[in-house]
């Protein structure tokens, strides 16, 4: 985590709690009430942080916790959703059967990619859009609304138009790559171009989601900022490396870090651009996710025990990813 | 030091607002609560409330049945909680049993989850075996049996059926050269599947590249596992689809009807396959009385009338629902009394007429509404009888718990890819891999 | 990081006036809001617009249409004639006047609370110091790493143990745990909230509360306008989770009483997409609010009120 500007300084170093002297008293009272407001003042500064931050702790540990521990030990045994409290322990078989579970690597793998072929553009697109939006712009709200409607569209109703968008026979796409002279493309069956399909969903979805987050920390950086790097002659496009760029840093570093969980935990997308029953992801699981995967053992095979520990491996290997990516930027830090 | 004292004075302000947004919002909730809890127990006038959990396929309220009952039960009053997918409701039911909660006081439960339901769940249902006025003999022996447990209890009444025929368009057969009559047209794959095969080479002499003869391999299969008295579970409920020959040889069927380009390479209910019937790419599909419903739906109105029903070669079943009453239901005697009505033959009769559900208890088969049973699609076939006729000669099937996930194994991850061009080998062993892992516990 | 911020004056800072900062955002606007849009950035944006309205608008197209016409090639590419009427089947149908109250009640009040704690939370990761601060952070970003699929599960028999099947706040609570909001705020004040600010304040005396409410707030507003908007959508259009624990007849949200609409042997998919249209367009609207309060230009006028 980069934490540039982390922490206040604390204005209390002396102890003495700032205000005005109170006026007409005995100077004895008056340090008494100082001392105490102090003694106030430090309990505050002391404390406050975690009441600030115990909400969600309270809340994680009445309503998160428990799912938690449960999906813990539920790993460890062969449980089924059909009786989820009658538990037959196998110790560590469900982590160790993932070694040679070639549909958790093949999930791992179509996630690797649709992580990528997604994650990407989505968030270089967002943020060129959010650059444009925070121009002067006419309807500016419109546009704000547009920018969400893909998220707000319900999934029956992106199923419907993507599958029909899709179709290899009478598909929108498959029509005009025709008409441009070129070969129909089996979007569901083909092993890449399921996964482009997949993906432009997850695109169409998240784009405008990850712009509006971009806009909002755009507004927060201070016109000056602009204004100075105008007279210094920068350019539009100079202003947005020179100026936007490092102030966006904490909220690139979020989006990044939250989409790649998200990619991690793909299932909405492939789940609704396969039509079967289960949650195969194609006839070849050619775009099973690890979360369609997880999805397809735990709610569709009911084998809670071998999903829960699909979901603690997912979780490990994420773990892992962001131990990496800490070590690395830290080493390329060091060595710059 | 006004700052601070005020700062705190506002923090008590803030912290008490929040507290009592949240208690507010609590007793709001536990309000809600009591009112359910009032209006589902019974209203100001004295009226029982009886909760119906279903899924897509029931239609007793479109068919007015409810109503009925309503009328000579003055003291019944009944609501349903409907979701049009199993495929959300069956999870959520299942969640609902293990935890005894959230449970209505009729749960429907489609036959195929109905023999994992009676594996795992049966001690959450009430016998209906022995509630008032419910007669054995009234439903076919095979769908009694299907809600059954070892030990006799029944966890749920028969609703509807899905006795399979071939419903075939009579304009294709003609000019692809094959008869038209439905006697005729059932006699030329009467008994052998691969006499089916064989008709749809002669189809496809005739009529070329245009149309496929079926409409889909999921289809197929699936029509050819109905019929047979064993397909994925043996009696005695080991799993034995791998070594069963004759899944193995409707397997290998559907294969050979793929690559010969008998069936289209499309999966039932998507899009694109709603879009073949739209556009008349095949003459035949595997077809219970439902289907003809969603033909109807997806056709052209040019297409009423072109279709006709014939026998399949032999007869399977292929869908229907069973009413099932919860232990821990709040009006367990006026649900059984309900579901015992809504299941006699009187009214599953009602509903075939209006809603298309085929009965499965046979002494609606004699009823006017079925004898008299007419679909656009068909003209003037007697779909009634020729339904009922199909119905009776459905083999008493071994069914099993994961019936679901190995038949979607064999189609999806199956013979699908024969269509696509993968040798009939390589699909077999894609299938067998995708269901071994998702039995796997 | 530079900032120019105008140093509070030295008397205790009365009550904002939220009229005048308002005022003053809007004139010298936002961040790099002295740049007109040229003329490509209007055609990328009737671009971008025409994709994410598409599905939208064909939603609204097959729900004016019938199954037969859905069913057919090409599909239809233009209203039919039966919007209105397929619009009130199924608002009827789905029983969406309370389904609407509910999902507004759900929605409205976990947005909120969502965005009141993150806010509070991610300012004291952002900015306050306090022992255990990077390994709790840590933790709110693990919790976000579990797959939600799942635990639903055992969350569920949580609930059923309560009792609080089919009441709202079996839907709300449990939604209320977002480290989401947590981490986003964290690193929206990270940026936008200059340490000089909060200085400034403690100097005058205030109490974390006080900066909480004089300082920070004003200072997050945009990030909380977006935290709500998606928090709200998220919640509205959840259906997993509200499905399990409510039912049409009880006390159902939006999607679960969608959930039925359509039914049959054959679904009504013109009748389900007027459903999902009927489903979407109250967001819509709460976007068109909420929209315009992301507005920003808030710094300048921060602590000086």
């Amino acid at each position: 985590m980069t934490t540039r500007h982390d922490t206040a300084a604390s204005p209390v170093k002396g102890g003495a709690a700032p205000g005005r002297p109170p006026g007409g008293r005995g100077a004895a009272e008056a340090d008494r009430k100082r001392a105490k407001l102090s003694r106030r003042w430090q309990r505050d500064i002391r404390w406050s942080p975690y009441a600030f931050v115990s909400p969600f702790f309270l809340l994680f540990v009445a309503f998160g916790l428990f799912p938690l521990i449960y999906t813990g030990w539920a790993s460890l045994h062969t449980v089924e959703l059909t009786a989820p409290t009658d538990m037959k322990w196998t110790g560590l078989d469900n982590y160790t059967r993932i070694f040679d579970d070639d549909f958790f690597w093949n999930a791992a793998k179509n996630t690797l990619w649709i992580g990528i072929i997604s994650t990407v553009p989505q968030l270089l697109m967002a943020m060129g859009l959010a650059h444009i939006l925070n121009y002067k712009l006419r309807a500016s709200t419109f546009y704000r609304v547009v920018m969400l409607a893909p998220y707000a569209t319900s999934i029956a109703a992106a199923s419907l138009v993507f599958v029909l968008l899709f179709g290899r026979d009478y598909g929108m796409i498959n029509w005009v790559l025709d008409l441009v002279g070129l070969d129909k493309i089996d979007w569901q069956n083909g092993s890449w171009a399921s996964k482009f399909a997949v993906s432009s969903i997850v695109i169409w979805r998240w784009t405008g989601y990850n712009a509006l987050i971009y806009l909002a920390a755009m507004q927060a950086i201070p016109q000056d900022l602009y204004e100075s790097a105008a007279l210094d002659g920068a350019s539009r496009w100079r202003q947005f490396i020179h100026v936007t760029l490092p102030s966006l840093r904490p909220t690139i570093l979020f989006t990044v870090v939250v989409s790649t969980i998200g990619a991690s935990q793909v299932f909405g997308e492939p789940l609704l651009f396969d039509a079967n029953k289960g949650a195969s992801g194609g006839s070849q699981h050619q775009f099973q996710t690890l979360g369609l995967y997880l999805y397809e053992q735990g709610w569709v095979n009911q084998h809670l025990g071998r999903a829960s520990a699909i979901a603690w491996a997912m979780f490990l290997i994420l773990i892992v990813i962001g131990i990496l990516n800490a070590v690395i930027s830290r080493r390329l830090r060091a060595s710059s | 030091m006004r700052a601070a004292r005020r700062g705190s004075a506002r923090r008590v302000v803030v912290m008490a607002a929040i507290a009592s947004l949240g208690a507010g919002l609590l007793a709001g909730c536990a309000d809600d609560g009591k009112d359910e809890d009032s209006s589902s127990s019974g209203d100001s006038s004295g009226k029982t409330t009886i909760t119906l959990g279903l899924f897509g396929t029931m239609g007793f309220k479109e068919a007015g049945l409810y109503e009925e009952y309503e009328k000579l039960n003055p003291d019944i009053n009944i609501e349903e909680n409907v979701t049009e997918r199993n495929e959300n409701y069956y999870p959520a039911l299942v969640n609902h049993l293990t935890t005894n909660s959230g449970l209505q006081d009729v749960q429907a439960i489609e036959v195929g989850n109905i023999a994992e339901v009676v594996a795992t769940q049966a001690d959450k249902f009430e016998d209906m075996s022995k509630a008032e006025g419910v007669k054995k003999d009234n439903w076919l022996d095979w769908k009694w049996q299907q809600a059954t447990t070892k030990d006799g209890a029944t966890i749920g009444l028969g609703t509807d059926i899905g006795p399979m025929a071939i419903c075939y368009r009579k304009d294709l057969f003609e000019k692809a050269g094959l008869p038209t009559d439905r006697d005729e047209v059932s006699k030329l794959w009467a008994g052998d599947w691969s006499k089916f095969i064989e008709a749809g080479e002669k189809y496809k002499k005739g009529a070329g590249k245009d149309t496929y003869f079926m409409d889909s391999p999921g289809g197929l299969i699936n029509a050819i596992l109905s019929s047979e008295e064993e397909k994925f579970y043996d009696s005695s409920g080991k799993v034995i689809y791998k070594t069963n020959p004759e899944v193995k040889k409707a397997f290998d069927l559907t294969a050979e009807a793929a690559e010969k380009g008998l069936v289209q390479s499309q999966t039932q209910f998507q899009p694109a396959w709603d879009q073949t019937i739209s556009n008349s790419l095949f003459a035949t599909v595997a077809c219970p009385p439902w289907m003809l419903g969603t033909i109807k739906a997806k056709s052209q109105p040019d297409s009423a009338g072109k279709w006709d029903v014939a026998q399949a070669p032999k007869s399977g079943n292929w869908g229907g629902t069973f009413l099932g009453v919860p232990k821990s239901g709040k009006h367990v005697k006026e649900a059984q009394k309900l579901v015992t009505w809504l299941t006699a033959p009187e009214q599953q009769a009602k509903l075939f007429s209006k809603m298309g559900s085929f009965p499965s208890a046979p002494a609606a088969y004699k009823l006017p509404q079925v004898t008299g049973g007419k679909n656009d699609m068909t003209g003037d076939a007697p779909i009634g009888e020729l339904f009922a006729k199909a119905a009776e000669q459905i083999p008493t099937q071994v069914i099993g718990p994961k019936d679901q996930i190995i038949q979607q194994g064999l189609t999806d991850n199956g013979v699908i890819l024969v269509t696509q061009g993968k040798s009939p080998k390589d699909a077999w062993d894609n299938a067998v891999k995708t269901i071994d892992n998702n039995l796997e516990k | 990081m530079t900032t120019t911020m105008t140093k509070p004056p030295a008397d205790a800072a009365p009550d904002p006036s939220r009229k005048g900062r308002g005022r003053r955002g809007s004139k010298s606007s936002r961040a790099g809001g002295h740049l007109h849009a040229g003329p490509i950035a209007y055609i990328i944006l009737a671009l971008f617009t025409i994709g994410s309205l598409f599905p939208l608008v064909w939603t609204a197209i097959a729900a004016s249409r019938d199954n037969q016409r859905l069913a057919q090639t090409p599909p239809p590419f233009w209203f039919g004639g039966n919007l209105f009427d397929k619009l009130e089947i199924a608002w009827n149908d789905a029983n969406l006047g309370e389904a609407f109250l509910n999902t507004t009640i759900v929605a409205g009040i976990s947005a909120f609370t969502i965005v009141f704690l993150s806010t509070i939370a991610g300012f004291a990761f952002a900015k306050l110091r306090f022992r255990g601060r990077n390994a709790l952070m840590l933790i709110v970003i693990g919790t976000m790493m579990v797959p939600p699929q799942l635990s639903i599960i055992p969350l569920y028999m949580m609930v059923a143990k309560l009792d609080w099947s089919d009441q709202l706040q079996a839907v709300i609570l449990p939604s209320l745990v977002n480290a989401f909001g947590v981490f986003f705020m964290r690193q929206y004040l990270l940026q936008a909230l200059p340490d000089e600010i909060i200085e400034a304040a403690r100097v005058d005396g205030a109490s974390s509360w006080r900066v909480v409410w004089h300082v920070v707030f004003p200072a997050a507003r945009p990030a909380m306008a977006v935290l709500g908007m998606l928090m709200f959508v998220q919640s509205w259009n959840d259906f997993l989770w509200p499905f399990l624990v409510l039912t049409q007849n009880g006390s159902p949200t939006v999607q679960v009483a969608l959930a039925g609409l359509g039914r049959g042997y054959t679904p009504d998919q013109s009748l389900i997409m007027a459903g999902a249209l009927l489903g979407t367009l109250p967001l819509l609207l709460v976007f068109a609010i909420f929209g315009k309060q992301i507005v920003g230009g808030i710094m300048q006028g921060a602590v000086k009120g």
